[in-house]
């Protein structure tokens, strides 16, 4: 069901989605790389959080909030503030766009992302579809 | 500009100095649209490119080698061989900010010498050389024999190959590891002179206007930079990391521009080369991104590896799925001193042509020019670097190809100057960029496709993002970026660089004392980009002229830009009327022309007003 961003239950969807979609599974079945989303605070979100996801040929493994003092090494980390997740998540910004122009920051093997595009470009349409209200 | 410029003669053998006009620092910047100011009253449609008469101006922009932000490049500008119009070719490597530690910041060079010759720069000693011995030698070989008979540490030689000295008008010149001006054919007019290199080595500081407050802006957009999602991803991947995305998107040509999809595609790209073969990178002068590929292809010689046009061009265009023998290719085009856009777009027009059975196999020596085929591709690059056989008509360039074997329309280029690896048909803004460019079909006098794909609307330009296939509703914004790189063509800051505009500004005002705003800025684009087109105007071209080969008009049947071609009359005529230029011949109106403070050209452009 979708939730609101970002949440325990917004992941919980998410990990749901990612398991169950088809469209999904054969895009990402070669994917390997766990991912964190760092969110900075902005004026709509003033807190910062960190939401973990393991991503594992074309299935979410697992997905949780970071925990303050929590250590997480994740193969790919983007970060940015809440007002520019959401505008992904709403599809107002190409996330690959986003990351080009520095909405969102990346941390990680390019190369890795340049060869698996399409398995970003359809996370993120997974991601959209399970996200309501503001984010 | 602070320091003199060299003036050379190569015939006479006379060296002068002299200062160029301080207000056209303010008027022009630099670089090359400082040469568009100072070459005007020379460049005729008389004037044969590659005749003694030929001024070659090379010059640096007001902060090269301040180590600023990507800004060690230079500029060499003349009238293009390969277009009869308008002709500039950035540099980067650390030949600029060389010249400017000698005390001068540009050459002006004229006349032939009666005998090959290079230069000898070293502060204010200046020599003409003989260089009968290193004439008929390869761009590597000359610049390690020439650093090695001058007897001083870190010299920095500009060179051409042979393609350069047999005039071939996509000859490059190529400084330091590899970094190359190769469009618009200088390296066939620094050939025409019978200058083979120019070698400099210089011991002064570079001079700025106002040191004190460039410093701390520039360490904050250095650091910005380094931090950059872009400046990564170019270290890591280089530009040819770009070939995915664009593979995906369906704006990367294939098959000389007629194929939307290529099997191999995915064997042909920044990260492949990364995985596979990178050994280290490179960098220009002072350059935190260091995009440049140092490669093994497993034999212990390290060599250069090509960035995304090189990748391309030898691989998808060609339909060849081999990643090392696109690096060997590239290197193969370095060495002889071959602009490897050029050539690969002619290799891939002459496959083609044979594939339509419109060149035989006698016309190609023998040699079956089959698709995918690295032989035959490896063997036209040596006809063509030594004018051999169908070499010789190769080295005419594409348009001249066309003439002989093809109909009108079927070579892939604007004006003369073949085709960049990036499709209109993936990012329509490119149609207007390609028709309208002052050095014919060129990517880098607006690489507008990081606007239409990766929505690089950076604060301060006023520019929309538009749907990549939307049509005539971006005319005005790709004029804005147009002018915006004419500011960095003149810095010469390095289009690889996500530099915010308002850095840019904030460094200017800074190093230069300026109190300028962006309006201020973006204007000096607009200046020289109407300054050029004036120049092209009469060197003869007319609206005519503003036009894209069939290729690009006809709709790929597959890929991720299938069924699309860009409006590109509707794109134009919107254009004309951003631009202010008269609609019906193409040309920059009076009233446009005295509003950028460029009257002194509305007599030779409106002669009947």
């Amino acid at each position: 069901m979708p939730a609101k961003f970002p949440s325990e239950e917004w992941l919980a969807a998410l990990k749901e989605k990612l398991n169950t979609d088809p469209k999904y599974a054969d895009i990402a079945k070669n994917w390997e790389g766990d991912l964190c989303y760092a969110i900075e605070a902005d004026q709509d979100f003033p807190q910062t959080m960190t939401l973990y996801m393991d991503l594992w040929h074309g299935t979410c493994r697992d997905a949780y909030m970071v925990k303050d003092g929590q250590e997480v090494s994740p193969a790919f980390t983007i970060s940015g503030e809440y007002g520019n997740f959401t505008r992904v998540l709403k599809g107002e910004l190409n996330p690959i766009q986003a990351m080009a122009t520095m909405k969102l920051k990346v941390r990680g093997n390019y190369g890795y992302i340049m060869r698996n595009i399409p398995t970003v470009l359809d996370f993120t349409r997974c991601a959209q579809e399970v996200t309501v209200g503001e984010g | 500009m602070l320091q003199p410029i060299l003036k050379i003669n190569l015939a006479t053998r006379e060296i002068s100095q002299f200062k160029v006009p301080r207000e056209w620092l303010y008027d022009y910047l630099g670089a090359a649209s400082l040469a568009a100011r100072m070459l005007y009253d020379h460049l005729t449609p008389e004037l044969n490119p590659l005749s003694p008469e030929t001024p070659f101006l090379w010059l640096n922009g007001p902060l090269t080698g301040t180590a600023g932000p990507a800004v060690g490049r230079f500029v060499i500008c003349a009238k293009s061989p390969a277009t009869n119009l308008w002709g500039e070719s950035n540099v980067g490597g650390f030949w600029g900010p060389e010249l400017r530690k000698a005390g001068f910041d540009g050459l002006w060079i004229e006349g032939r010498a009666e005998t090959p010759v290079y230069l000898w720069i070293h502060n204010n000693q200046i020599e003409i050389r003989e260089a009968s011995h290193l004439w008929g030698k390869e761009t590597y070989n000359t610049q390690t024999a020439i650093q090695s008979e001058l007897d001083a540490k870190n010299v920095r030689v500009a060179v051409i190959g042979p393609a350069g000295e047999r005039l071939i008008p996509y000859a490059l010149v190529l400084t330091d590891h590899g970094r190359v001006g190769g469009r618009t054919g200088m390296g066939a007019v620094m050939g025409s002179k019978n200058l083979k290199a120019v070698a400099v080595k210089g011991t002064g500081e570079v001079p700025l206007i106002n040191w004190a407050d460039y410093k701390a802006p520039r360490a904050k957009a250095n650091r910005a930079l380094k931090e950059h999602n872009a400046t990564h991803y170019f270290r890591e991947v280089g530009s040819g990391g770009a070939a995915d995305y664009f593979d995906y998107l369906g704006s990367q040509p294939k098959k000389y521009y007629q194929a939307g999809v290529f099997e191999g595609s995915s064997k042909i790209t920044g990260a492949s080369l990364t995985e596979k073969y990178l050994t280290g990178v490179s960098a220009c002068h002072a350059c935190v991104i260091a995009c440049g590929r140092v490669v093994d292809l497993g034999d212990g010689i390290k060599r250069k590896g090509p960035e995304y046009e090189t990748m391309v061009g030898f691989g998808q265009n060609l339909l060849i799925d081999d990643l090392a023998a696109t690096v060997r290719m590239g290197e193969l085009c370095d060495t002889y001193g071959l602009d490897s856009i050029s050539m690969s777009n002619i290799i891939g027009f002459a496959f083609s042509l044979f594939e339509r059975g419109r060149l035989t196999l006698a016309d190609a020596d023998g040699l079956s020019l089959d698709w995918g085929s690295v032989e035959a591709a490896t063997q036209l690059i040596h006809l063509t670097a030594r004018r051999e056989g169908i070499g010789a008509v190769l080295a005419g360039g594409s348009r001249s190809m066309e003439a002989r074997f093809g109909d009108e329309g079927d070579a892939v280029q604007v004006n003369g100057l073949e085709i960049a690896y990036h499709d209109p048909r993936g990012a329509s803004g490119f149609a207007i960029v390609y028709a309208t460019s002052p050095r014919g079909a060129c990517h880098n006098q607006s690489d507008y496709f990081m606007v239409d794909i990766l929505g690089q609307t950076d604060e301060g330009l006023d520019i929309s993002f538009h749907s990549r296939h939307a049509g005539a509703e971006k005319a005005a914004d790709v004029a804005r970026h147009q002018d915006w790189r004419t500011v960095n063509n003149a810095l010469v800051l390095c289009v690889f660089a996500s530099v915010p505009p308002l850095t840019v500004l904030e460094l200017l005002n800074a190093g230069l004392g300026l109190d300028w705003t962006m309006a201020d800025l973006l204007r000096c684009g607009e200046r020289a980009w109407n300054l050029k087109r004036a120049i092209n105007h009469r060197l003869g071209l007319t609206r005519a002229n503003d036009k894209l080969p069939k290729a690009l008009l006809k709709p790929y049947e597959n890929g991720g830009s299938a069924g699309y071609v860009p409006p590109v009359q509707e794109m134009l005529t919107a254009y004309y009327v951003a631009r202010g230029w008269d609609e019906i011949t193409g040309r920059p109106t009076p009233a446009k022309l005295q509003e950028l403070g460029l009257g002194w050209v509305v007599e030779d452009l409106w002669p009947e007003t």
